[in-house]
C-alpha cells in the first residue's frame, strides 16, 4: 500500500486506469479519517469538514472540474474508479452542492468575475453551498415558485420561503431560483441568484426526516438584500440554467455511487446472516449485480459525453431512474434477508457495514429528490419519446 | 343453530370488537400518544394495557374456563387490525403467545393477572434471527423480545431431552435492550430459569407462534389500510401544475395497483383466520398462515413505501404520519418469520394443487 507514490493532482489523469486505482487506494489509506468510515447517516459539516479540508489541501476535491479551474479533469473511467474506491472504503459524502452543482454551473454560465469570486472558495472550503429551489407549493412543479426578488438600486430584495433545503444549516451560501417577473409566463420570469446566508433576514429551520436526522430545512427570506452582481446569467433566464444544472444533478444522482455502496454491503450482510451461499439469495443477488454492471456502462456513456463538452439531453433522466430504483431494490433485499434486524434503529451489532435499515431509509427519497421518478418518466415519455400531450 | 346464524353471530361479534377498539384506537385519532412513547422504555402505556385487560382483549382467545373469552383468530385479527391502524404500541400480539402457554401449563394465577393487564408476561423463545424454531438451548441468550423492558416475567422454553419444558423467569436481571426503527425496542435476555411450569409445551408454542404471525399480519393490514387512506386523501388534495395530483394517470394507476394489493392482502389474512378457526391443524394450518404472512410482509412494505413516494418530500419527514407506518412495517415484516421463511414453509406444507 504505502509503496505506491501519490503523484501531484495534475498528473492523475495521465495514469493508466489500474495504476490510478492503486493510487486512490493509497490516497484513502493515507488521508481518510478512520472514524468517518461508513457513517450511518449523512454527516454534517462539523463532522465531515476534516475530510473536505484534506481533499482541498491535496487538490482532490473536484475530480470532474477542468484543470484550469482547479479540478482534476479526470476521464469518465477514472471518475468511476474513484467512485468505486470511495464506496469500497466507506468514504462519507461531503457537503458537495458547490462541487457537484454550483461549480459546474458557474464554470458554464458565470462571468469571469463570478468564476474568480466563487470557484476558489469552493476549492478551499470557505463557501459551503446549498440548493434553494423547492417551495411548499412548488415541488414537482418547480416553475410555480413564488419566492421573489425585486430590484431596489444595486440590490435585489428577496422575500419568500424555500423548503427541503438539504444541509442548509451547514451552508454559508445558497443558490436560489427566484421570481423576477410576475407578469411573464411562469418559466420566463425566473432568475438564478447567489445569496450569502449571513445576510440579515434569512431564517433556517431544520426538519427531522424519516431517518430521525436533521438533514433538510425550511429556509425563510424576509427582505433579504442581495447585490445585483450575484445574478448568474441573464435576468429572467434562470429556468434554462436551472434545467442545465438539473442535468448535472441527474448525472450525479445517476452515478453508481449509492447502488455500488449498497451492493457491497448487501454481500457483507448476506454473509453475516449466513445466506450468502443460499440459492434463493444468489438468484436475487446476481440479478442486482448484473443490473449494477449495466448501469455502470450506461453511466460511463454519459460521463463521456460531458467530457467531450456535449450537453446532456433529457434522456439523462433514464440514468437517474435506473440508479435510484436499483439502489432501492438492493436495500429492499437487505431488509428481506436481515430477519428481525430489519427493524433495528442502529447498525446491527454496532457494525456500520451492516446498516441495513439506515441504507433502506436513505434509499427512499432517492426517487423523490432531484425531480421525482414520476417526473423523470414524464420527461422520458414526452421529451425523449415525443409522446403527445 | 344454523350455519347462517352462526356466521351472522360471528360477524356481529367481530363488529363489536372493532367498535370497542375505538376506545384505544379512535378512528381518525391523532398519533400524539404514539409519538410520545417512541424511544422510551417500556414504550407502551401501562394504563392502556390494563384497559385492554378490562376489555377482555388480552384473553380474547384464552378458554372461557380460564377467564378468557374463547374467541377465534378472526376476532383477534379484527382487533389487531384496528390496533395496527392506530399504531397502538401495546404488547397484545406478543402476550398472546404467553397466554397460550400459561393456559396449557394450567398456571391459573399467572394467567389471571396477565389477562387482567396487571402484569406483562413475555415468552423468550428466540435464539437467532428469522426463525420459528425454539430449540430451548438452556444457556443461549434469547433475542428479539419485543416490549421486553415492560415485562414483569418471562416464559422460557428449555430443552429437556425430547421435551420442551417451560420455566418462569421473573424480570429484573440479565436484560439488555436495543431500540427499533418504529421507536419500540427488542430485548436480549440471559436465561435464568427460576421455576418449572410445564414439562412439554413444544406443540403449543409452535402453534402460538403461528397465531402471532397471523395476528401480526392483521396488524400490518390495519397499518397499510390507514397509510393508503391518508395517501389517497393527499392525492385528492395536493395541487401541482395547477391540478390536483390525483388527476395524473400515472398516479391513478399506482393507486389502483395498491388497492389491488390491499384486496389480496385482506383476502389472504382473513382466509387464513377462517382456516384456523375452522379447526385446521398441522400442515394445512401452517400453509394458510405462511401464505398470509408472506402477503402481509410484502404487502405492508410495498404499500407503505409507495405511500411515502406518493407524498413527495413531506413523506420523508418524521412529522408526517405515513412514515410511521413504513417504520412499523420494517419492524414487523420479518417478525415471526420473514417472507422468505414463510415461502419455504409454504412449499413444504401446502398440499399440491390439483393436476
Ligand atoms: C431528502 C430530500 C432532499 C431534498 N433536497 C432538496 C434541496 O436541497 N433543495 C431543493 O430545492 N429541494 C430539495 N428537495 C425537494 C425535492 O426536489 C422535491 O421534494 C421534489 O421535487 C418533489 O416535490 P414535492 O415534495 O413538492 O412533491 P409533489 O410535487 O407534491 O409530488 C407528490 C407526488 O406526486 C407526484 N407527481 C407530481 N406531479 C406529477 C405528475 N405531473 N405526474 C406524475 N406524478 C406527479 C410526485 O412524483 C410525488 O410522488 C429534497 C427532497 C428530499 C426528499
Amino acid at each position: 500500500m504505502d509503496a505506491i507514490r501519490i503523484p501531484p493532482p495534475a498528473e492523475l489523469d495521465a495514469l493508466d486506469d489500474e495504476h490510478f486505482r492503486q493510487v486512490v487506494r493509497a490516497f484513502l489509506h493515507t488521508h481518510y479519517p478512520e472514524e468517518l468510515r461508513n457513517p450511518p447517516k449523512r454527516l454534517h459539516w462539523s463532522e465531515n469538514k476534516p475530510w473536505y479540508f484534506k481533499l482541498a489541501e491535496q487538490g482532490w476535491l473536484c475530480p470532474g472540474w477542468p484543470k484550469e479551474f482547479g479540478g482534476l479533469g479526470l476521464s469518465p473511467s477514472k471518475i468511476i474508479i474513484l467512485t468505486e474506491e470511495y464506496e469500497r472504503y466507506g468514504v462519507a459524502r461531503c457537503n458537495d452542492h458547490g462541487i457537484v452543482m454550483l461549480g459546474p454551473l458557474v464554470i458554464k454560465y458565470g462571468t469571469p468575475a463570478q468564476q474568480q469570486q466563487f470557484l476558489p472558495k469552493i476549492l478551499t472550503g470557505e463557501h459551503i453551498w446549498c440548493q434553494g429551489y423547492s417551495e411548499p407549493n412548488a415541488g414537482s412543479d418547480l416553475a410555480a415558485l413564488r419566492t421573489e426578488a425585486v430590484l431596489d438600486g444595486d440590490h435585489y430584495v428577496v422575500n419568500g420561503q424555500k423548503i427541503w433545503t438539504t444541509l442548509a444549516m451547514d451552508a454559508n451560501w445558497i443558490f436560489l431560483l427566484v421570481r423576477t417577473d410576475k407578469t411573464a409566463k411562469k418559466q420566463e420570469g425566473i432568475s438564478f441568484l447567489l445569496v450569502d446566508m449571513n445576510t440579515p433576514g434569512i431564517t433556517v429551520r431544520p426538519i427531522i426526516n424519516l431517518e430521525y436526522h436533521d438533514e433538510f430545512c425550511e429556509t425563510f427570506f424576509d427582505n433579504v438584500r442581495v447585490p445585483k452582481e450575484n445574478l448568474v446569467g441573464q435576468l429572467n433566464k434562470g429556468w434554462d440554467m436551472a434545467k442545465a444544472l438539473l442535468s448535472f444533478e441527474r448525472i450525479f444522482l445517476g452515478s453508481p455511487r449509492q447502488s455500488g455502496y449498497a451492493l457491497s454491503r448487501l454481500k457483507l450482510l448476506a454473509e453475516r446472516m449466513g445466506v450468502y451461499e443460499d440459492a434463493v439469495f444468489q438468484e436475487s443477488y446476481v440479478r442486482l449485480r448484473l443490473e449494477f454492471e449495466d448501469l455502470k456502462a450506461l453511466y460511463e456513456t454519459y460521463v463521456a459525453k460531458l467530457k467531450r463538452g456535449e450537453s446532456l439531453g433529457p434522456d439523462v433522466s433514464m440514468l437517474k431512474v435506473i440508479q435510484t430504483e436499483l439502489f432501492q431494490k438492493i436495500t429492499d433485499c437487505m431488509l428481506e434477508i436481515a430477519g428481525e434486524n430489519a427493524g433495528l434503529l442502529e447498525p446491527m451489532e454496532g457494525n456500520r457495514n451492516l446498516n441495513a435499515t439506515g441504507q433502506f431509509i436513505q434509499a427512499r427519497p432517492a426517487s423523490i429528490y432531484g425531480g421525482s421518478n414520476e417526473i423523470q418518466r414524464n420527461i422520458i415519455s414526452k421529451n425523449v419519446l415525443g409522446m403527445p400531450g | 343453530m344454523s350455519a347462517q346464524l352462526a356466521a351472522d353471530d360471528r360477524a356481529e361479534s367481530i363488529r363489536m370488537i372493532r367498535d370497542s377498539a375505538a376506545a384505544v384506537a379512535p378512528p381518525g385519532g391523532d398519533t400524539k400518544r404514539i409519538r410520545a412513547l417512541r424511544q422510551t422504555l417500556p414504550g407502551f402505556d401501562a394504563a392502556v394495557w390494563r384497559q385492554m385487560g378490562e376489555f377482555g382483549w388480552i384473553g380474547l382467545r384464552a378458554p372461557e374456563a380460564l377467564g378468557g373469552a374463547g374467541l377465534g383468530l378472526a376476532e383477534l385479527g379484527a382487533l389487531a387490525e384496528e390496533l395496527g391502524g392506530a399504531l397502538a404500541p401495546e404488547p397484545l400480539v406478543a402476550a398472546g403467545i404467553s397466554t397460550a402457554l400459561l393456559a396449557a401449563a394450567g398456571a391459573k394465577a399467572e394467567l389471571a393477572s396477565l389477562l387482567a393487564g396487571e402484569t406483562l408476561v413475555l415468552t423468550a423463545w428466540q435464539e437467532r434471527a428469522d426463525t420459528l424454531a425454539a430449540p430451548g438451548t438452556p444457556d443461549a441468550s434469547r433475542m428479539f423480545i419485543p416490549f421486553a423492558a415492560g415485562a414483569s416475567a418471562f416464559l422460557l422454553p428449555v430443552r429437556e431431552g425430547a421435551e420442551l419444558a417451560l420455566y418462569w423467569q421473573p424480570a429484573g436481571a440479565g436484560l439488555s435492550t436495543e431500540y427499533t426503527y418504529d421507536g419500540g425496542h427488542f430485548g436480549t435476555l440471559q436465561p435464568a430459569p427460576a421455576r418449572k411450569l410445564a414439562d412439554d409445551i413444544g406443540a403449543v408454542l409452535e402453534q402460538a407462534l403461528d397465531d402471532a404471525a397471523l395476528a401480526t399480519s392483521f396488524y400490518l393490514l390495519g397499518g397499510a389500510e390507514r397509510a393508503f387512506a391518508m395517501t389517497l386523501d393527499y392525492l385528492k388534495t395536493r395541487m401541482q401544475f395547477g391540478k390536483v395530483i390525483g388527476t395524473f394517470q400515472a398516479l391513478q394507476h399506482r393507486a389502483a395497483d395498491l388497492k389491488m394489493q390491499l384486496a389480496l392482502f385482506r383476502a389472504s389474512v382473513e382466509d387464513a383466520a377462517a382456516v384456523v378457526d375452522a379447526g385446521a391443524s398441522g400442515a394445512a394450518r401452517q400453509a394458510a398462515i405462511s401464505r398470509a404472512k408472506v402477503r402481509a410482509a410484502e404487502g405492508a412494505m410495498l404499500i407503505t413505501r409507495q405511500c411515502v413516494q406518493l407524498s413527495g418530500g413531506i413523506g420523508y419527514t418524521d412529522q408526517y404520519d405515513v412514515g410511521l407506518y413504513l417504520r412499523k412495517a420494517m419492524v414487523l415484516a420479518n417478525q415471526y418469520g420473514s417472507a422468505g421463511l414463510h415461502r419455504r414453509r409454504f412449499m413444504a406444507t401446502a398440499p399440491e394443487g390439483e393436476e
